[in-house]
């Protein structure tokens, strides 16, 4: 048989396949009956649908087969998202197991390579600044370049921002895409309610794309505000793709130490639930505000 | 920043049928966050500080409480600890047992509540006693390393309560009107000096001749306390129902005694389940005869008993150390409103949480009607459960829909009181700010439960602020 036979013969027995005439491929005796049967395979191609696995809560789901004491296990569960009682198959995880790593793995790849959505940015009112990065690549093999404007981005900066206010408010891409477009919505009502309780309030949001947490500092020393807070996606993992941090520091400076920074993290449905974390962070820019220091500094006050 | 460790000083007190107890306990409040997210500040540690002598509940009578004696013993007590009733920040004084149905048991248990410590929250009723006891006993600890459904009998002076836990919560609660000091006799002449009135129906309907006045023997005292064991074990599920079971029933019996795997016991007859020295009479009551038999029962074989850390002190224990709990990390009050005691909830359903804001605010007003005594609205905590993730949007929408339908209780200058369960009560309270006048008091804090029926006690900010004390209790007099 040469390879042209061959490969015609595959090609009919595919046919027949797709047809339901697979009584040839299988040799059996009464194709007639096979062929009687379309209708059905017809109805299941219509109704099929692929259940989305990221949707199941992973603290509910228990993979062993026969555990022991099913309720202590699921209980045990209940209190992490880590990836317990998987069970297994042989030596290796189950299927559903490895389609929810391969699904989470994936949403967190996409969170750090797309960008948020220049919608998103319109609608909100956000001022859109870049850093010197170009391109994502740029951008994620150069975290030093992260966190410099050039002089036309650092005018816009100083053009949209008032000089020595109070706060200045702004959002950064980050390494998560995904945790911006996610929770920014709540996120910023939150704040400003809680600051209006301390008659405080914040002016243009910036929007940087490409942003390391160390832009921040620029923005502090183009604007002379006293406190500068950056809210910007976290670098991704299995548990959550949708996870912000706010960096907040008062009167922040290029080059100074990192323990200047108070960090609110862990910003998401799962964690802490955003308007909370908006709340949180309208007192912590307050007392920041009271007592002139921020980071470790504020935590020894 | 704000000090995130912090101790409470709280008291127990147990006004029991048979005995009165007091105890101190320490509460540390501790973050359990990482520096880089918001609090997380849970209690981790409870220690018992000072335990007082147990002396017997004193009566007047049989049906008044000694509210003197009571008071001073409670003031020996405190000065032997060398402690001020100021240092105490919480606790609870519970009123147990048949002591609870005595004529002036309200009336002392306010008294004691104001006396005790300016803030210590006066608290009853059998199902509350049961998770008490169940607590203190340690059996609520001990649910969580057995899997099952461990059941704890806190057999006292006048009352058996029954809780059952699993996996460290309560699910079931029951109580009996069985217990050692059911029938009391002088210990030298042997006469009988006190039969409880359930015991009288029993002795009536089987003939048995024990009247006060007589002398008592154990074979006089034998039918009646096999009947009161198998009730006790019949409540768990085990042996051929008694015909006194109903009979014996405080309240109301567990719902599922079959599910029961493990039994652990407190109270005064559980030291007398072991206690194979003392003389039967020791106590002048049926106690060591009770203990004694109930480890010959069939509930002893049948179910596997636990052994736990506190018996005859499970309960003053429970009221002492497990009665307070915190408030959620992030929450929203005004300290000059700080503490409120006694504070009847009012408790949403999920459907009115879920109306918009007008017709929440309409079915809140109409449940306040439910308060008004005498023309006048109390002070009311509106309790709701929340939403776990909520959107800024779903935050004003409550908002307004509390501010609204509370406004007959803050426009007369009230604060506005809300629990909430969800993770959401800073980001509420400050909403609940906009919607009030400028500066008026609100308390408004998360991760607490509280029911329809309850009531609340908030006490001062801990931790530096960051959370409020708060006990939840449910007062039932019968």
């Amino acid at each position: 048989m040469n390879e042209a036979e061959l490969k015609s013969m595959i090609e009919a027995i595919l046919q027949d396949v797709v047809a339901g005439k697979h009584s040839n491929v299988t040799g059996a005796t009464s194709g007639v009956d096979m062929q009687s049967t379309p209708k059905e395979s017809k109805s299941v191609v219509e109704d099929a649908y692929i259940p989305d696995l990221s949707e199941l809560d992973i603290k509910k789901e228990l993979y062993v087969d026969n555990p022991h004491d099913k309720e202590g296990y699921l209980k045990m569960k209940s209190f992490t998202p880590a990836r317990l009682g998987c069970g297994r198959c042989g030596t290796r995880y189950k299927t559903k197991s490895i389609l929810r790593f391969r699904a989470d793995h994936a949403a967190a790849q996409d969170a750090v390579f797309s960008d948020v959505d220049p919608k998103l940015v319109e609608e909100m009112g956000f001022v859109p600044l870049q850093t010197v990065c170009k391109t994502k690549d740029e951008y994620i093999t150069r975290p030093d370049h992260g966190r410099i404007f050039d002089d036309a981005m650092a005018k816009k900066i100083a053009d949209n921002t008032e000089k020595g206010a109070k706060i200045v408010m702004m959002v950064g891409d980050g390494l998560s895409s995904a945790a911006i477009e996610a929770n920014i919505r709540d996120i910023i009502p939150a704040i400003k309610q809680g600051l209006k309780k301390y008659n405080l309030d914040f002016g243009k949001i910036l929007f940087v794309k490409y942003c390391r947490v160390p832009a921040m500092d620029p923005v502090g020393e183009i604007s002379g505000a006293d406190v500068v807070c950056l809210l910007v996606g976290e670098r991704p993992g299995l548990v959550t793709a949708e996870s912000m941090s706010a960096y907040i520091a008062y009167k922040p400076t290029i080059g100074m130490p990192e323990a200047r920074r108070t960090v609110i993290s862990n910003i998401h449905k799962g964690g802490t639930p955003v308007v909370e974390a908006g709340a949180y962070i309208a007192d912590v820019i307050k007392e920041m505000l009271e007592k002139k220091k921020s980071g470790i500094d504020l935590k020894r006050a | 920043m704000e000090k995130q460790e912090d101790t409470l000083l709280t008291v127990g007190i147990d006004l029991g049928t048979s005995t009165t107890q007091l105890i101190l306990s320490e509460i540390t409040v501790e973050n359990f966050a990482s520096a880089f997210t918001v609090p997380r500040i849970e209690i981790s540690d409870k220690k018992v500080i000072y335990r007082s002598e147990i002396i017997f509940t004193p009566l007047i009578n049989q049906q008044i409480i000694d509210e003197i004696a009571i008071k001073e013993f409670v003031a020996n007590e405190y000065h032997k600890a060398g402690i001020s009733k100021d240092d105490i920040q919480m606790g609870a004084v519970i009123i147990t047992g048949e002591t609870a149905r005595k004529q002036n048991s309200e009336k002392v248990l306010q008294a004691l509540s104001g006396y005790a410590g300016d803030f210590v929250v006066a608290t009853a009723g059998p199902d509350l006693e049961s998770i008490i006891a169940g607590k203190g006993a340690g059996t609520e600890a001990l649910s969580k390393a057995y899997s099952g459904c461990i059941v704890n009998y806190d057999i006292g002076g006048g009352t058996s309560n029954l809780a059952v836990f699993k996996n460290g919560d309560v699910v079931d609660t029951a109580c009996f009107d069985i217990g050692g000091r059911l029938i009391k006799y002088d210990v030298d002449t042997k006469k009988i000096l006190y039969i409880a009135p359930k015991i009288e129906a029993i002795i009536s309907e089987e003939n048995l001749s024990i009247h006060v006045g007589d002398i008592v023997t154990i074979e006089k005292l034998e039918p009646i306390i096999s009947i009161l064991v198998q009730v006790l074990a019949n409540a768990s599920g085990v042996g051929e129902k008694s015909i006194y079971y109903d009979l014996l029933i405080t309240n109301h019996g567990l719902s599922n005694p079959e599910t029961v795997s493990s039994v652990t016991f407190s109270g005064g007859v559980a030291d007398c389940i072991n206690d194979v020295d003392s003389s039967w009479d020791r106590y002048g009551d049926i106690g060591l005869l009770l203990g004694r038999s109930l480890k010959e029962s069939i509930l002893f074989k049948e179910r596997q008993i636990l052994k736990t850390e506190e018996t005859i002190r499970a309960t003053v224990v429970g009221a002492g150390s497990h009665t307070a709990d915190v408030s959620g990390s992030t929450i929203s009050y005004t300290e000059d409103t700080l503490p409120v005691k006694n504070i009847p909830v009012l408790r949403l359903t999920l459907e009115d949480e879920l109306l918009a804001p007008e017709e929440m605010s309409k079915r809140i007003q109409n449940k306040l009607e439910w308060f008004v005594s005498d023309g006048e609205l109390p002070l009311i905590a509106l309790a709701l459960q929340g939403e776990k993730a909520p959107s800024f949007k779903e935050i004003q929408r409550y908002a307004e829909g509390i501010a609204l339908g509370m406004k007959p209780i803050w426009t007369m200058g009230k604060p506005l009181l809300v629990i909430i369960e969800s993770d959401m009560a800073k980001a509420l309270g400050n909403s609940l700010f906009t919607y009030l006048p400028e500066g008026h008091p609100i308390i408004c804090v998360d991760s607490i439960q509280a029911k329809n029926g309850d009531y609340v006690d908030i006490g001062m900010p801990v931790a530096g602020g960051a959370v409020l004390p708060v006990i939840i209790k449910t007062l039932v007099f019968n």
